[in-house]
């Protein structure tokens, strides 16, 4: 699988990034030159130089800095929540489709009414309700984002319950759980890989969204987010302290997204043929 | 065939009327923005604490505004005078005063609307400000006497306030649907989560309004509002320093006012920590006030505050030194059980532009003396309602007031708007003492005293007065006067 995915050249080119991306998360702390904090009257605004790089912002902090440590927490709560939301999804997925008839009905209209909620809108009340505490977050968006993968999951198991090996295993007298796990799980698995670094991506985009918003990190953290809503106003003047943030965020999630693609492709899944979203 | 054309002729008819009746004035028509800081409470009533602000401001009139050098001048009264101790004012109004319903102006509505502020059945914030009247009595058709509880010999500038506007006589539980006043425009369509109409009162008494129409609509959002003055949605644009750059000559000018709006973070000095004298004026002295100033607003964006919100253009105004002193920071807090240093909450909003801006800076500038504060970002529209007054410490912004009035609207015990809940009848009585002083020099020393006590013990961070920076479309001519004083009546719209 790895060598299928390693023939495709976009899958290459993704997977470096995103590896970059988390190499840098992983060490920002020890190489970045300045305190991300660290403010001076004498330094706003003033544009790319060799003492800064990227520049420096609204309050004269260095923008290479904090875009070396501004993906920390997206990355960190949004990998969490990713794995979190497949687990959660997958399970329920593959029970479902296994399962089948009116309970499958009844679950299957109860995730298609919580997908019709605009999710950012109810990520926002959550958090103006609860605080925005980390913990929030990852519940929160492990559940929104677990419930397109019980679709699609769920649709990829109806392929497997009809056939000969799963009425073999019925016929042995196994039960739910076992032929749950045993059987129909690692046929899933694919779908469910695949599905979850797409739900990454998406992830990392809302998270950063409820940042932008100021809903998500708090200042004076670094974030990617934060960082494009404190200097938005001022883009067409000063567009440096904009511009890497935004630069570093689409990078990793055009990564995930090629990545994704050329696993899809590895793994011979054709998204578009998946569980609408 | 004919009973199926009749219904859609008459509705093309409707169409034509409709289309008719809101066909532009070729007078021109001004586009402006409200922040819904209210969420949707808004009220046409000019003493509701909710007032929409830039609605009354064109439906009604006030009895005295204020000039360019902050003294009182003339507006439905012409003229006025004390008696021996300033206890009772009486002022002349002015003759064929309209209201927008054909109705003339006479001493009875003056004295209906000024009397509902005193009113106990009336719950406003205006009677902060004007609480001291007594009674206000109609003396013939066009005299007013307003009757005082104590003296007070700047009672005119009191009047000059931005909500002490005239309505007619017996008009109170209609007025929040009318609007009926005897301002430069009338409403024609209320909607305040759409667009507000207020067309030209021909008859207006100062002259004809030289624009037809205005346009109120909502923009809950800093950003959004910025991109839409810049994509010439708007037309007046209140803008920052940083901004100035982002304007096209072309198309928009720009004007500098010195002025006396403030804004600022307050502590409630009745809920713990900040009950503690020690801890509020540890928070306050470890600000560098001009590093918030260069920051927030920029090099000339306004003028260093010391805590006291009377503005160095005030003639009550008393120049302080209030230089940024962590040693001090640590010491009061040690003393006061803190010793390990304090965490506190700041709630703010995306309100104003620069809260943020200025929150972060204050983050920074506590951690040197071991305080941290977290930033709560909460909704903006509904702040006022829902978090300003409420959470223990929060940000503010206030238009500028005459020292009298803002020292009683926000600071005097039990005062509407007292957002630091300071209860403290030394001070009350420092503002008493000032009010009944007909000799100005004593009257400014006891106001240095009040500026005194709340920059030693005082539940407000004010950093900095903000100078105006407003940006106009160029289509609009808009006379170089603070806002809250424009003679709307004036301004030309040439689109």
């Amino acid at each position: 699988m790895l060598r299928a995915l390693l023939r495709s050249r976009s899958g290459v080119v993704g997977i470096s990034i995103v590896m970059l991306h988390l190499v840098i998360a992983l060490i920002a702390p020890l190489i970045v030159p300045y305190d991300p904090s660290a403010q001076s009257v004498r330094l706003a605004l003033n544009a790319p130089s060799s003492q800064h790089p990227f520049g420096t912002d609204h309050l004269g902090r260095d923008v290479f800095t904090r875009t070396l440590l501004g993906g920390q927490t997206a990355l960190a709560i949004t990998l969490i929540s990713a794995s979190l939301a497949i687990v959660w999804g997958g399970m329920v997925g593959v029970a479902l489709g296994f399962i089948g008839g009116r309970i499958d009905e009844l679950f299957m209209r109860l995730v298609d009414a919580l997908l019709a909620i605009p999710w950012l809108l109810f990520l926002l009340l959550i958090v103006s309700v609860l605080g925005r505490e980390n913990w929030v977050l990852i519940v929160v968006l492990t559940f929104f984002y677990g419930l397109p993968a019980i679709r699609i999951v769920r649709a990829a198991t109806l392929d497997f319950v009809a056939r000969d090996f799963i009425t073999a295993a019925r016929a042995r007298g196994e039960g739910t759980l076992t032929i749950v796990r045993r059987e129909l799980l690692p046929n899933v698995l694919d779908v469910l890989l695949v599905e979850g670094a797409m739900q990454w991506s998406w992830m990392l985009l809302g998270f950063s969204s409820l940042s932008f918003l100021g809903f998500g990190v708090t200042p004076p953290t670094p974030d990617w987010g934060l960082m494009i809503s404190d200097n938005t106003r001022t883009f067409s003047l000063y567009p440096w302290a904009t511009f890497y943030p935004l630069f570093a965020l689409s990078s990793l999630i055009i990564g995930i997204n090629l990545a994704a693609d050329a696993l899809a492709k590895a793994l011979g899944i054709d998204r578009t043929q998946g569980a609408p979203l | 065939m004919k009973t199926r054309t009749l219904p859609l002729l008459i509705c093309l008819c409707l169409l034509l009327i409709v289309g008719v009746a809101h066909a532009q004035d070729e007078r021109g028509t001004l586009r402006i923005n409200h922040a819904m800081e209210f969420g949707g409470l808004e009220s046409l009533d000019p003493i509701s604490q909710y007032r929409f602000f830039d609605v009354n401001a064109r439906l009604y009139n006030r009895l005295v505004r204020a000039d360019a050098q902050g003294l009182p001048a003339p507006e439905l009264a012409t003229e006025w005078s004390p008696n021996d101790d300033a206890t009772e004012w009486t002022f002349l109004l002015r003759e064929g005063v309209l209201f927008h319903d054909g109705e003339t102006l006479t001493a009875a509505d003056v004295a209906y609307s000024f009397n509902r502020i005193i009113d106990p059945a009336v719950d406003t914030p205006v009677r902060a400000v004007l609480g001291i009247m007594n009674r206000v009595e109609a003396v013939d058709d066009t005299t007013v006497r307003f009757v005082l509880n104590a003296p007070h010999a700047d009672f005119p500038l009191l009047l000059t306030d931005y909500r002490a506007l005239v309505i007619a006589e017996g008009s109170a539980d209609r007025i929040e649907q009318t609007g009926n006043g005897t301002g430069p425009f009338r409403l024609e369509t209320l909607d305040l989560e759409g667009t507000t109409r207020l067309v030209a009162f021909d008859e207006y008494w100062e002259g004809v309004p030289q624009h037809g129409v205005v346009e109120i609509f909502p923009i809950p959002d800093a950003t959004a509002t910025l991109q839409a003055f810049l994509a010439g949605q708007i037309d007046i644009y209140s803008a920052t320093v940083a901004e100035v750059p982002l304007f096209n000559q072309d198309q928009v000018y720009v004007q500098y006012l010195f002025s006396g709006g403030w804004e600022g973070m307050v502590m409630r000095t009745d809920t713990p920590p900040f009950d503690d004298v020690r801890v509020r004026r540890a928070l306050r002295v470890v600000a560098d006030r001009q590093a918030m100033l260069d920051l927030a607003l920029g090099p000339n964006g306004g003028t260093i505050a010391c805590d006291s919100p009377v503005w160095p253009g005030d003639p009550y105004f008393s120049q302080m030194n209030c230089p940024q002193d962590i040693e001090l920071a640590r010491q009061l807090l040690a003393e006061a059980g803190y010793a390990d240093g304090i965490t506190v909450d700041l709630y703010l909003s995306d309100l104003s532009q620069t809260w943020t801006t200025l929150a972060e800076v204050y983050q920074q500038q506590a951690a040197q003396a071991g305080i941290t504060v977290n930033l709560n970002m909460t909704s903006s529209d509904g702040y006022w309602s829902d978090v300003w007054m409420i959470e223990p410490f929060t940000f503010t912004s206030w238009g500028q007031r005459p020292a009298d009035q803002i020292l009683n609207e926000g600071w005097r015990s039990g005062a509407d708007w007292n957002e630091t809940y300071w209860n403290r009848s030394d001070f009350d009585s420092l503002l008493d003492r000032a009010r009944s002083a007909l000799d100005f020099a004593q009257r400014k020393e006891l106001y240095a005293d009040a500026q005194e006590m709340l920059w030693m013990e005082g539940g407000a961070l004010i950093p900095y007065f903000t100078n105006t920076v407003r940006a106009v479309n160029n289509a609009v001519t808009l006379p170089e006067i603070d806002y809250d004083m424009v003679p709307w009546w004036e301004v030309t719209v040439n689109r």
